[in-house]
């Protein structure tokens, strides 16, 4: 069993994942009820710690586990053994409606694939968590403008995100993922869909973003990996190193 | 937090992206929901019309008629539309023979046959619905026509011999009168009877009789005129006898008449009226539950397609923390709005309907108005809008619930 790096902060960890398995039922069910489903193991026993203040990329190739780490300290899963504490609560036995509440009032995430709502506006966009927070009309406006003018779109808030470029597509995700304020950031493969140029603004952002929460980084690019505090190394759904 | 607030916000997002769709031009099974739900209510519309015109028929009567006898299996309204089945003999007598008694103002038999008359003026053949009466010189009206041009009594009768004097006269309603293109004093023909009598038009009636048809083209000739063209002289037939009295000491010798009637009073028709409006409520009901079903089916399969196709949205509001009730808040919104939209559209089209079937009802039936419009339509409407839109919120809430975030999105 891997043990946990320690963190390097003071503070407690806002997430804590003790001797995470996470395996996944392989093919549909099978016709005979006394044959047992083949299962495949994507994370097996992994421990860590990840504090406040901390920027931490998660490497590995693929089919390592990166994915389904990122998707259990992100609460949008829960692991088949061991434990996940978010924000100081455990998401075992949450039902599906306390850990949304979680994600929201704790976790942001950014997607490689931005995964914007086309309909509506790079602004509305941003203010989608404030909705579900029931945050009023202005207030949202308010937030969603001065966060889009943090990551340099202050002239995109009415655009729509087809009419946005890859990387302010990206930017928009991440300012998205940063109204609520969550004390964890969590980004899968966020420069995947971008050039090398676009990249690096991006992980500027992240990383000034990490400055008071724990930003975590799924990436197979060393470049973005070179800028975090810390890299958990995963092999086959272990931990192979941390620090 | 405020649940107002996040409501009225996800209401936002619902319109927000349904507008989004429809101009991107991607919401042709957005557009297929509203014509869906567009279909259905017009036709529940159109046929509504068509219920509340046959619900607000009249049933056929005289001003001054307190009595109607019919024969046992007919009701006093049943007859208008159907001009066979049992009906009374020897009606020249039993009305002369009423018509002595002090008590009543007036009777009079009423034949009623569907006749195609032919005016030669205007070359223009129609079936015309003819009533034979025995009139008394006074201005009564029988199905909404005055008989008061006719000459009083039944010359041609002559006491059941029918050689009697032709008078030809007939009164026609103005619809009748349209639909042949026939004027006072033009000349008519029966060109399906085997007769060379010939009817001319004494005088074109402003009064109407309406059924759920609307007015009907009427004429109204000597029952025994038109008993000679149709070949009914056998048993001297006619369907009713229509009986004016202020007397109602009077019903017990109009019960006697024949032994199996009805006497039916004006109170008693009124029952009746209702008693026959189990049609139109069934047409009514028909209408409601095909809308119903048509629209729920329509919109619930395509919502059901337009949410596959877009449920990594779902997917991603569920990853930054929207609650399945959020979640289901916004498909259940979008469905409302679609369906609204549709209701809207389908009452608009719904008049329409009613405006071509009485259209179409005057240029091939002759008739004026088979449907019509009641604002209680647009009120069903919105009821029938809003049960479709909750019965067919179930299964896009369903998928809704199926979503898996990490297959979406994974």
């Amino acid at each position: 069993m891997a043990q946990a790096a320690q963190p390097p902060s003071d503070q407690p960890p806002v997430v804590t994942c003790r001797d995470v398995t996470r395996q996944y039922i392989r093919g549909s069910k099978s016709k005979f009820a006394n044959q047992p489903r083949p299962t495949v193991t994507a994370l097996d026993s992994v421990s860590v710690d990840i504090c406040p203040g901390e920027f931490v990329g998660i490497a590995g190739p693929s089919g390592s586990g990166k994915s389904t780490l990122l998707h259990l300290l992100a609460g949008l899963d829960t692991p088949t053994d061991g434990d996940v504490t978010l924000a100081g609560t455990s998401t075992i036995g949450l039902s599906e409606q306390r850990r949304a509440r979680l994600r929201l009032e704790h976790v942001g995430i950014v997607f490689q694939h931005f995964y914007l709502l086309p309909s509506i506006s790079a602004r509305a966009n941003v203010a989608l968590p404030l909705v579900e927070y029931g945050i009023g009309r202005s207030t949202r406006r308010e937030k969603a403008t001065a966060l889009l003018d943090q990551v340099g779109l202050e002239d995109r808030t009415t655009h729509k995100p087809g009419e946005l470029s890859g990387g302010e597509q990206q930017r928009v995700a991440i300012a998205r993922a940063l109204v609520t304020d969550p004390e964890v950031l969590i980004a899968d493969e966020p420069t995947g869909e971008l050039d090398t140029e676009t990249g690096e603004q991006i992980i500027n952002a992240l990383s000034a973003s990490s400055s008071d929460r724990a930003v975590v980084v799924a990436s197979h690019d060393e470049r973005v990996l070179e800028r975090t505090d810390r890299v958990i190394r995963l092999h086959d759904g272990r931990l192979v190193s941390d620090g | 937090m405020d649940s107002r607030h996040r409501y009225i916000g996800l209401l936002g997002i619902a319109v927000g992206r349904l507008v989004g769709r429809f101009r991107r031009g991607e919401g042709k099974q957005l557009a297929v929901s509203v014509l869906g739900v567009a279909i259905a209510i017009m036709l529940m519309v159109t046929v509504g019309g068509v219920a509340l015109g046959l619900a607000s028929q009249s049933a056929i009567q005289g001003d001054n008629v307190d009595y109607w006898i019919v024969p046992e299996d007919r009701t006093a309204s049943s007859i208008a539309v159907s001009v066979d089945g049992p009906q009374l003999g020897g009606t020249h007598d039993i009305t002369a023979e009423l018509n002595t008694n002090p008590q009543i103002d007036y009777a009079t038999p009423v034949l009623l046959r569907v006749v195609q008359l032919r005016a030669p003026a205007s070359d223009t053949s129609e079936y015309i619905i003819v009533a034979g009466v025995v009139p008394d010189g006074g201005d009564r009206e029988v199905l909404g026509v005055s008989t008061g041009a006719l000459t009083p009594g039944d010359p041609f009768y002559a006491n059941g011999t029918y050689d009697g004097r032709w008078t030809g006269e007939i009164v026609a309603s103005e619809p009748a009168a349209e639909l042949l293109s026939a004027e006072v004093g033009d000349s008519l023909t029966m060109p399906r009877q085997d007769s060379n009598r010939s009817l001319h038009v004494e005088n074109i009636s402003t009064g109407s009789y309406n059924t759920g048809a609307g007015p009907l083209p009427i004429v109204v000739l000597h029952q025994s005129e038109l008993q000679a063209i149709t070949g009914a002289t056998d048993g001297d037939p006619a369907d009713q006898i229509l009986v004016s009295t202020k007397s109602s000491d009077v019903r017990p010798e109009l019960e006697s008449l024949y032994p199996q009637s009805t006497v039916v009073s004006k109170g008693g028709f009124a029952e009746q009226s209702v008693s026959t409006s189990s049609l139109p409520v069934a047409v009514a009901l028909t209408a409601v539950l095909t809308a119903v079903v048509v629209g729920t089916l329509f919109v619930a399969t395509m919502m059901g397609l337009e949410l596959h196709a877009d449920r990594q949205r779902l997917a991603v509001l569920s990853a930054i923390g929207y609650r399945m009730r959020s979640q289901a808040f916004l498909v259940v919104a979008e469905t409302f709005i679609l369906t609204g939209i549709g209701t809207f559209v389908g009452v608009g089209l719904g008049l329409t309907g009613i405006a071509a079937t009485n259209a179409l009802a005057t240029r091939y039936l002759g008739v004026q108005s088979v449907a019509i419009f009641d604002p209680v339509l647009v009120l069903t409407a919105g009821a029938v809008a809003v049960v479709i839109a909750a019965a067919a919120s179930i299964y896009p809430v369903w998928l809704t619930r199926r979503t898996d975030v990490l297959e979406v999105l994974g």
